[in-house]
């Protein structure tokens, strides 16, 4: 419950909610749009590479889920260390629910977005009742990970094992492969982004803001620190849980390895700190660079865990403000506003 | 009687996996998640010695060896960026430091050595314990254990460095006042923890196999083990150890498949919500 500084750039999202306060409203939103903007023109980039736009796919679905990891840990200091869990309710929810209960897309999806919603609430909730410091809330997410991916093995009938379940349901909303599905995801990391700046910019922003530099004082100035916990968590787990989902859908084939903890928490981790954590555009920034990279290294087969880790010490131990905050750094002592 | 002794046998290697990580929670505030990465690198530097001829005893104690200067390198340079900072910053940057480190030694491990296994076999006859036939690498891995956590205890107990040790854990700067350096003996304990993972990968050797992929695995048993004891408390992690050990064989021969993993998951993350300080760790 110190209020000591965590070791990763929160400052600087402080900073940031301060900042968006001032200013006029489309100034606000502008990182939205010219986020939008640019991403959306690269399919035209591309051209018609179906294997690259597969990619640029997943390099959406990896900041959709940056978002929500932003929010959860980036505003609220909660480690929650279950997103790949977390997606991985919202996808195979979607797909039991499609292939057993065969219920349309359109009732399945939102139903298994409420769940991860709820289990976001429930790990929130806890927490805060129990006190748990950071370290805890992420022992107990991974517990629950854990569990979950054993749940998944377990439960061959519902899940297929180990080997995964087809998509059987022909979904209506990212039925379209290729260039299609490619808009959706998009659409969903902007509206995602928009709900971020609109978060930081309302009262929410300013509670956010008070709890993670104090939480103690916080609540001591009459700020529900667990009402606004809980908010964090949900928003953020309903995030992951619907790129979840979403996936699911577009890929039309998941596995228990798809959500594993080393192939969503430990990426999403890495990137959102790339891009500097509790900013704004940390996860486009930081799954563009991501992807690009994954790309490279893929022939480097297990080498790119090799890789990986040597990033992820390079960031922490010298770079650990990320790149937004140190660029937008540069960018104010260039323009003598320092 | 055959399970619960099983899992008395199972139990003392978790314990022994996880003091050594409990040990530099309570000494420097870190938490090392390449715990378990150091005890693969026992296991394969071993094997690999193995191979090119070298004799049993001293391929392990130079793995053994091994991870202990893989702890000690860790210490005196990933750590020291850690220890400049304080409290809930302190134990966060060390978890996702050696989060970095914990893959690159996977991507090594993996990449070179992937069928590389420890296998140690102790031959011989069953010997039977209160009645029932115990296998002689069990009983082995369950010496050793018990040998090193006992010389450990001993050696916090009445040895000048144990207390010291002892102190620091009980408060760091009131062990600073009465003259005592934390830092060196933070680094001689980091250096040990590494020597207890290889021992834990050894005493596993002893009963199963230890390969390159298994340090996450390894990493994960042992921070359950310790948070369930205590972060901290080397009495909590040998107790909890214990406690699931016995908690996973029973359920393994009574409930069986993959329920066993989920039910020592639960009742690792129920202990925390009812004692976030763990079965023996000091109050919150």
């Amino acid at each position: 419950m110190a209020s000591t500084e965590l070791p990763v750039g929160t400052a600087d999202a402080s900073t940031e909610v301060a900042a968006v306060h001032h200013v006029p409203l489309w100034r606000a939103y502008l990182p939205v749009i010219g986020a939008a903007v640019v991403l959306a023109v690269v399919p035209l980039v591309i051209r018609d590479s179906r294997y690259l736009l597969g990619i640029a796919v997943l390099g959406l679905a990896y900041a959709g889920y940056g978002v929500g990891f932003n929010i959860i840990f980036g505003n609220s200091n909660q480690l929650f260390l279950c997103l790949g869990a977390l997606a991985g309710v919202g996808a195979y929810g979607t797909t039991i629910l499609g292939n057993e209960a065969e219920l349309p897309m359109l009732v399945a999806i939102p139903a298994s977005v409420l769940v991860a919603a709820l289990l976001g609430a429930a790990f929130s909730w806890v927490s805060v009742r129990r006190q748990l410091d950071v370290i805890f809330v992420g022992i107990i997410t991974l517990t629950f990970s854990l569990m979950f991916l054993n749940l998944l093995l377990g439960q061959r009938e519902l899940t297929g094992g180990e080997t995964g379940t087809v998509v059987l349901y022909d979904a209506g909303i990212v039925g379209a492969r290729g260039l299609g599905a490619y808009y959706v995801f998009l659409g969903v990391l902007v509206a995602y982004l928009a709900l971020h700046r609109w978060l930081q910019r309302s009262h929410v922003g300013w509670a956010f803001r008070a709890l993670r530099d104090d939480e103690l004082a916080a609540e001591l100035s009459g700020i529900d620190v667990a009402r606004y916990k809980v908010l964090a968590g949900v928003i953020g787990s309903a995030m992951v849980g619907l790129i979840g989902a979403l996936y699911a859908n577009y890929e039309g084939f998941i596995s228990p390895t798809t959500f594993e903890l080393g192939n969503v928490d430990v990426p999403v981790l890495v990137l959102v700190a790339f891009g500097g954590i509790g900013t704004l555009l940390a996860p486009v920034v930081g799954s563009t660079v991501f992807t690009v990279v994954d790309e490279v290294l893929r022939p480097f087969s297990q080498l790119r865990i090799t890789v990986y880790g040597v990033i992820l010490l390079a960031l922490f131990l010298g770079f650990r403000r990320g790149v937004i905050p140190t660029v937008n750094d540069l960018v104010r002592r260039l323009l003598g506003r320092g | 009687m055959a399970v619960v002794l099983d899992g008395i046998a199972y139990g003392l290697q978790l314990a022994l996996l996880a003091v050594g990580l409990t040990m530099i929670y309570g000494l420097g505030g870190v938490l090392n998640l390449a715990h378990g990465q150091f005890a693969v690198v026992t296991g394969i530097s071993a094997a690999l010695l193995l191979d090119r001829g070298l004799g049993l005893p001293a391929a392990l104690v130079i793995g053994v060896a091994l991870a202990a200067v893989l702890a000690l390198v860790t210490d005196a340079t990933l750590m020291r960026a850690v220890y400049r900072l304080a409290g809930e910053a302190r134990v966060l940057l060390s978890l996702l430091l050696t989060i970095g480190l914990a893959f690159v030694i996977d991507g090594l491990l993996i990449y070179n050595y992937p069928f590389t296994q420890l296998n140690v076999r102790v031959p011989g006859p069953a010997i039977p314990v209160l009645g029932v036939p115990m296998r002689r690498g069990s009983l082995a891995a369950s010496a050793l254990a018990l040998l090193a956590l006992v010389v450990l205890i001993a050696f916090l107990r009445y040895t000048r460095q144990g207390k010291a040790v002892r102190s620091i854990i009980e408060d760091e700067e009131g062990a600073r006042l009465c003259g005592i350096d934390p830092s060196r003996l933070r680094t001689a304990v980091f250096a040990l923890s590494g020597a207890l993972a290889g021992l834990a990968a050894v005493a596993k050797a002893m009963t199963s196999s230890i390969g390159a992929t298994e340090g996450t695995e390894l990493t994960i048993l042992a921070l359950i083990v310790t948070v369930v004891g205590g972060l901290g408390s080397v009495a909590g992690a040998l107790l909890a150890g214990l406690l699931l050990g016995i908690i996973y064989t029973l359920s393994q021969v009574y409930i069986g498949a993959y329920v066993t993993f989920i039910i020592l998951l639960l009742a690792a993350m129920v202990t925390i919500l009812i004692r976030p300080s763990g079965l023996l760790g000091h109050g919150a």
